[in-house]
């Protein structure tokens, strides 16, 4: 990746593959779905006498059932026969975590069996006492384990938790709103596009971006003076009338209709709305993004452990993994996955957004895991300046 | 049955002087609302709630033995209690009890960052972050509130006038017209007008088209060409979604008005327009008094408006609270933002009655 | 309006006339959008840009399933929190209009708070209430939440609607031999029914539309209102727009129904 531009995927077999299963989608499987409607009134399916498993995990990160191209999930159901339910409950960490806190704080089990916080929230779950141990004796596709998502911070043992996903932060534009090839942060936050900026609510994401663009290294922070020029650089953009909406992973439309310029958004999801507008593109800023992972975790007291164990090896198998990132377009934590990949859509595996090469690597930082007391003065910082 | 039987018991006057069936059905009424009220908000717990609770029980027993053992005039005097009485405790239950809780928890502290309990220690801290930190955001709820109130009744006035003085045989059919609008869910509502006001939306389309763009800026409707995420846009949806709750209280109070009168004070005060402001408007005024209520207090405490059509640089103290409580996660803070934001709407509630104040709210 | 009308005054009238229409045209706006945009063949998974015109949303709307299931929700919550409001909400209405006794006027009083107070306020108390009881949120809480809220619009409704109400008619059915709860079978309660009728419609649709009170005690349940807040900016299906027509047009023949038979009574009682 030698060019600063960094453009989403293009033609190729995967490519059209996938605009088939996003209008397949939008038309609706043929024919009036009153079965669904009253399976839907029926109330709880019937509990088979079999296993069941419920992943609640964020939205639109994972290949779906679409005509005749089977999800994951699905096929997952058909080789196991267990009574999965893939739910996409996530919109951001701090709501999610929000919901599950007075349920797992009073030592009481909530419903699903694997979740997906991002790596620090895993971190802050695993501290709590809140997740099990994972079985990974009965895991044992997790060997496939990239070398360069073991033993992160947040759980230097790596018994509590798996990546689901990988991914970057980086400007996310509309090409046909600015104008002009972004690649700082400092052409983002020009004047004319006052107003016309998204600003993401991960803080880590939004900080880490901006404090880069002020040469300071995400990956050291310990204090909250380390990092306090980004929330000055962003509280004074916020008063200047820069940012038009904070926003969680629902930044596609105004991204797409050209409510926004610009914003700070994620690879994947960008490679994904670059298919319904190719005016949206992707780049690392010159001054780096950020990257982080996504995990999964089994809350405290999951039910179904053996269940969680199958689903965890099935998608550590690469040539499931494969699937999953064909769709998503993020870096899969699964090794394997490239080659197998290649035999789907040789050009997704040469893309370096999903299988990063050390120049990429080499500009990218992860956030530092901070102790709670910091991470507290960061997220109070943080939230007053997204006002709400 | 007893109740449903004593429904149907005359509705003389009371004429025995016998007054123990009042005395039994008002006191297990308030007995039993402030009992469920007190161990539901938890001022007492362990063996004096099942205490309680006991009593409440007895307090249910009683009423009911005296119903159906008395004389019928004892039933008579009873059924108003007994009919209240399933509605009126799940109201104390799961409305005054809450309130209670509220309060209680934002004197509180989380003795952790993610404690579950908060601990009552008289924490008055959370209040004055309450007004410290989320300042700008009670003042734009009320501002924000304010204006639409005062959009709803510059726009929603003319048109519970025509409806109820030129609607002739359609008023009902035009009333319906007007409310039917509010019968498809008010997110959705919310989202059209954030696509119709969005950058390359149908009405920034139309304003460009008609060069109506400076004439927008000056007026502070748009700013730099947008209309979504502005004030304007968080106004304008307020306006929108409490309109019609400003048109039905002002037709009501229109529609007693005798036509004839309006003809007698034209031909007293020979213009129409002193006709109207001598006797038009002093009768509706009971339905603008109460059309604001209906619209200045649910618009204070939206947050709705505000996060799909708002900014930023545009929450309002319902964006905080239920940013607060819903993602932060700091109850006795939120708590207390609530009971802030509670106490000045009675306030203003309070003051607003003294001016405008009828008994003809409900 | 037999006062003769000048030139000037015609114009006003006109000009009031024309303002009104155009407020009317405001109203719909969104709902125009709405209802086209159900016909819309979307291009990618928002639903917001125009492309053609087709039928297939219509054909199919319950092709997404946890819309479905969220709207199957609402209803089921509507229904429940309506029957046991309008019940809870008539005893109320029946007891207040019916009898004087002491302590109606603070009664009275209690019965209007529930309405006068913010939405945010009612569901965040009552979340912190539930929290505090160490009740996890999720249906239950959600049906109790919508309750409270229905009970006062209920028995605020079916009083009004019931003031007028000839109460002597019982004692004539009493007089001629009838026994009380007969009397109230018979006589009161055909005739007290429209207003209770109406009164359950109206809390039933506050129900179905309810978002600010549920989301702060739906926990991990989602309603309609809860997932179309949750998917839109994500995914913004055509189904949601055809969902929210059928509801409005189902209010409008409830509407329409309700309109014809009250008039049909009226003429009946003249």
């Amino acid at each position: 990746m030698t060019s600063s531009q960094q453009r989403p995927s293009r033609p190729g077999r995967g490519l059209t593959r996938r605009q088939l299963l996003m209008r397949a989608g939008a038309l609706g499987a043929a024919g009036f779905s009153l079965p669904a409607f009253l399976a839907a009134c029926g109330g709880d399916d019937g509990a088979s006498d079999g296993e069941s498993l419920l992943f609640e995990n964020w939205t639109e990160y994972i290949d779906p059932t679409e005509d005749d191209l089977i999800g994951t999930a699905d096929r997952f159901i058909a080789a196991t026969g267990i009574n999965f339910t893939y739910s996409e409950a996530y919109n951001s960490n701090n709501e999610y975590f929000a919901k599950i806190q007075p349920v797992l704080g009073r030592g009481e089990i909530i419903e699903p069996d694997i979740i997906a916080p991002t790596g620090w929230m895993a971190g802050r779950l695993i501290n709590l006492g809140w997740c099990d141990t994972l079985p990974l004796d009965q895991i044992p596709n997790a060997a496939n384990l990239e070398d360069s998502f073991k033993n992160p911070a947040w759980d230097p043992t790596g018994e509590y938790s798996l990546p689901w996903q990988g991914g970057f932060a980086g400007i996310a534009y509309n090409i046909d709103v600015t104008g002009r090839e972004i690649r700082t942060i400092e052409e983002m936050f020009s004047p004319e596009f006052a107003g016309r900026l998204g600003m993401n609510s991960e803080m880590r994401d939004t900080i880490g971006l901006i404090a880069m663009s002020l040469g300071i290294e995400i990956g050291s922070l310990s204090t909250f003076e380390d990092a306090a020029p980004a929330f000055e650089f962003l509280e004074r953009a916020k008063a200047d009338g820069f940012i038009r909406r904070f926003h969680g992973n629902d930044y596609g439309d105004d991204l797409i209709n050209g409510n926004f310029a610009a914003t700070f958004g994620w690879s994947g999801d960008v490679a994904q709305y670059a298919l319904e507008n190719d005016a949206v593109r992707f780049v690392f800023p010159e001054s780096g993004a950020t990257s982080w992972a996504d995990t999964m975790v089994m809350p405290k007291g999951a039910r179904n452990r053996d269940a969680a164990a199958k689903w965890m090896n099935f998608v550590y198998d690469p040539e499931q993994a494969a699937q999953i990132a064909a769709w998503v377009q993020y870096v899969s934590p699964v090794k394997g996955v490239r080659e197998e990949l290649a035999k789907i859509d040789a050009d997704l595996a040469d893309n370096p957004l999903l299988f990063p090469d050390e120049a990429t690597l080499a500009r990218t930082q992860s956030f530092a895991y901070l102790s709670d007391e910091v991470e507290a003065q960061y997220d109070e910082a943080f939230s007053r300046i997204t006002g709400a | 049955m007893a109740k449903a039987a004593a429904i149907a018991g005359s509705t003389d006057p009371p004429q025995s002087r016998e007054r123990r069936p009042e005395l039994i059905g008002v006191g297990s009424l308030l007995g039993t609302g402030i009992l469920l009220t007190a161990i539901a908000a938890r001022w007492v717990s362990g063996v004096v709630a099942i205490g309680a609770l006991a009593l409440v029980a007895g307090a249910i027993v009683t009423l009911v033995m005296v119903a159906l053992t008395g004389s019928p005039d004892t039933k008579r005097k009873l059924a108003p209690y007994g009919l209240l009485k399933p509605g009126m405790l799940w109201l104390a239950l799961f409305y005054l009890a809450p309130l209670v809780t509220l309060f209680r928890l934002s004197l509180s502290t989380l003795p952790s960052r993610f404690a579950v309990e908060a601990e009552f220690d008289f924490n008055f801290g959370n209040f004055t972050r309450a007004f410290t930190d989320f300042g700008p955001q009670f003042t734009r709820a009320f501002i924000y509130a304010g204006i639409a109130t005062v959009l709803t009744i510059l726009i929603g006035y003319p048109l519970a006038y025509v409806i109820a003085f030129r609607g002739g045989r359609y008023r009902t059919l035009l009333l319906g017209i007007v409310v039917i609008p509010f019968f498809t869910s008010f997110l959705i509502r919310a989202i059209a007008w954030r696509s119709l006001l969005a950058d390359t939306g149908q009405v920034v389309q139309l304003v460009e088209a008609f060069k109506l763009s400076g004439l927008f800026e000056t007026l502070g409707i748009m700013n730099n060409g947008r209309i979504l995420n502005t004030p304007a846009a968080v106004i304008g949806g307020l306006t929108y979604n409490f309109l019609p709750f400003m048109v039905l209280p002002i037709y009501v109070s229109l529609e007693k008005v005798d036509p004839r009168l309006v003809d007698a004070a034209k031909d007293l005060y020979s213009t129409s327009i002193s006709a109207f402001r001598k006797v038009v408007l002093p009768l509706s005024i009971p339905g603008v008094f109460a059309g604001t209520l209906l619209t200045f207090i649910p618009a204070a405490g939206d947050f709705v408006n505000a996060l799909y059509l708002g900014s930023p640089g545009t929450t309002m103290i319902g964006n905080s609270i239920q940013d607060q409580f819903l993602v932060q996660n700091d109850l006795p803070l939120a708590s207390a933002m609530s009971f802030v934001l509670m106490a000045m709407i009675t306030v203003f509630v309070l003051i607003y009655s003294k001016f405008f104040g009828t008994e003809d709210l409900t | 309006m037999s006062a003769p009308i000048s030139k000037r005054g015609r114009i006003a009238r006109w000009a009031l006339n024309l303002f009104a229409a155009a407020v009317l045209l405001y109203l719909f706006t969104p709902i125009i959008w709405i209802v086209a945009f159900s016909f819309n063949e979307p291009a990618g998974r928002f639903n917001i840009a125009w492309q053609r015109f087709t039928l297939d949303n219509w054909r199919d709307p319950f092709s997404n399933q946890g819309l479905t299931e969220a709207f199957v929700q609402s209803l089921r919550i509507a229904v429940l929190s309506t029957s046991v409001a309008t019940v809870l909400g008539s005893m109320i209405a029946i007891a207040l209009s019916r009898y004087s006794f002491k302590g109606s006027g603070p009664l009275n009083f209690l019965l209007v708070l529930p309405i006068t107070t913010p939405e945010i306020v009612l569901g965040s108390s009552l979340a912190a209430m539930f929290l505090d009881w160490d009740i996890n949120r999720g249906f239950a809480t959600v049906l109790i939440a919508h309750i409270m809220f229905q009970v006062s619009f209920v028995a605020l409704t079916v009083r009004a609607r019931v003031r007028g109400f000839d109460w002597t008619l019982e004692h004539a059915a009493q007089d001629l031999g009838a026994k009380p709860l007969r009397t109230f079978w018979k006589v009161t309660f055909p005739l007290i029914l429209p207003g209770i009728l109406a009164a359950a419609l109206l809390s039933f649709a506050l129900s179905i539309d309810d978002f600010i009170i549920t989301l702060f005690n739906a926990g991990s349940l989602s309603t309609f209102p809860i997932y179309i807040d949750g998917s839109f900016k994500v995914r913004f299906p055509p189904q949601i727009n055809v969902l929210a027509t059928t509801i409005l047009l189902a209010s409008v023949i409830v509407m329409v129904v309700g309109l014809l038979w009250g008039q049909r009574s009226r003429r009946q009682q003249s």
